[in-house]
């Protein structure tokens, strides 16, 4: 039996809801309806589908539900599901489905990945990227097991899951920084490419790590989907624990 | 070298402190102190500046590496390569405008040298050497002493 999260804001209007219910009823994958309120988190709802006996959790809503409820069912044996309702095209891809409808229908049939997520120090998971709230360009220390890297940033994205960026190991982060460049006298034109095919410029570093440490001047927001979940100097790292997230034919996720 | 996706790009105005390892390819267009060694291909850019051992299996040098080399392969230094310091590799090549100070060790059963064009600086420096190495002194440097 499914155990469903709703994130009710998401939705425009009520019908939409009974549009979504009335959809899982027909596939045969209804189940018991949660809501998130003011008294209860996503967490809290996880927590309690966990102590009811469900063994598939699913959260309807943008990537904030995602990463809330993940962080409840990382390491467990129970799975993740997600219908997703105004979430970034990256957790779209992630589970590889276009909307709601596609997404409800990857549910039926139970495809299981077991994945890593991205954590940090504050306990918070994510599944795709945080990034660091930069507004000017900003002096940046990533310290990694072996040596530290200093830039002049411009941004800073810690991936776990990004469709643009080729991934070598579902165990690592993937570091996109962006530095200001003070000399442009001696940029290179042929860079092949981290992003697909497009070139890449010059000053944009890609970075593979289990783990790094942020630092900044003074205190930094990382930013999941617009949410603060930390601030820096902070510890960022690949789970040791998995999460097993039902998935369609399509996702590209790795195990 | 062929051009292939870097794993690890470090990029322009990046420094790096430290040893950076990786099993992948390694682009570097910033400056790192340290060394830095792949199993697969090294490509130190134009705009990179590397104090420190560079190891890999081919390593192409357009930027400046001041700091032994070792490329189980293949070693290619741009026009624009600056590189000071001990190199090994199985077969090497030195475009026309290169500079290199340093010495050459050739390994391997198939070890050839595949192109090397002697470049002004590095003649200038040869000379600069024989003219330290007594043994080699010509008349006027003798007759001068």
């Amino acid at each position: 039996m499914y155990y469903y999260i709703f994130d009710i804001k998401k939705f425009g209007k009520k019908s939409q809801v009974d549009t979504l219910k009335e959809y899982l009823a027909e596939l045969g994958i209804t189940g018991e309806f949660t809501y998130i309120n003011s008294a209860q988190t996503a967490e809290d709802l996880a927590v309690l589908g966990l102590k009811k006996g469900y063994s598939t959790i699913v959260g309807v809503g943008s990537d904030d539900v995602a990463n809330s409820i993940s962080n409840v069912l990382i390491g467990q044996k129970e799975a993740m599901g997600l219908i997703p309702i105004g979430a970034s095209p990256e957790l779209e891809e992630l589970i590889g489905v276009t909307g709601w409808k596609e997404a409800a229908e990857s549910l039926r049939f139970r495809r299981i990945k077991d994945i890593f997520l991205g954590q940090t120090a504050t306990g918070t998971h994510f599944l795709t990227n945080i990034y660091l709230d930069i507004k000017n360009t900003f002096e940046v220390t990533l310290e990694f097991k072996d040596y530290m890297v200093t830039a002049k940033a411009r941004s800073l994205m810690i991936s776990n899951f990004n469709p643009g960026v080729k991934k070598i190991g579902s165990e690592f982060l993937d570091v996109i920084l962006e530095s200001e460049i003070e000399n442009k006298g001696g940029l290179i034109s042929n860079l092949k490419n981290i992003f697909g095919s497009k070139e890449v410029k010059a000053n944009y570093s890609i970075i593979r790590a289990r783990s790094l440490r942020i630092f900044t001047k003074k205190p930094l927001p990382l930013l999941l989907y617009g949410k603060t979940i930390a601030k820096t100097p902070q510890l960022v790292e690949c789970s040791d624990d998995k999460l097993r997230l039902i998935v369609s034919k399509n996702s590209p996720a790795e195990e | 070298m062929e051009h292939t996706q870097a794993d690890t790009i470090i990029g322009a105005d990046v420094n790096v402190k430290g040893n950076l390892k990786n099993k992948g390819s390694i682009q570097i267009n910033g400056t790192v102190e340290g060394e830095i060694r792949s199993e697969e291909d090294i490509t130190v850019g134009e705009s990179a500046s590397v104090t420190g051992p560079v190891v890999a299996k081919n390593i192409l040098i357009s930027g400046k590496v001041n700091g032994t080399i070792e490329a189980t392969e293949k070693l290619e230094i741009d026009p624009t390569g600056v590189v000071q310091g001990d190199i090994k590799t199985k077969i090497l090549i030195v475009r026309e405008g290169a500079n290199f100070n340093g010495t050459t060790s050739m390994a391997g059963g198939d070890t050839k040298v595949a192109h090397v064009v002697p470049t002004v600086e590095s003649e200038a420096a040869k000379e600069d050497d024989d003219k330290k190495d007594p043994s080699k002194a010509g008349f006027w440097d003798k007759n001068k002493k």
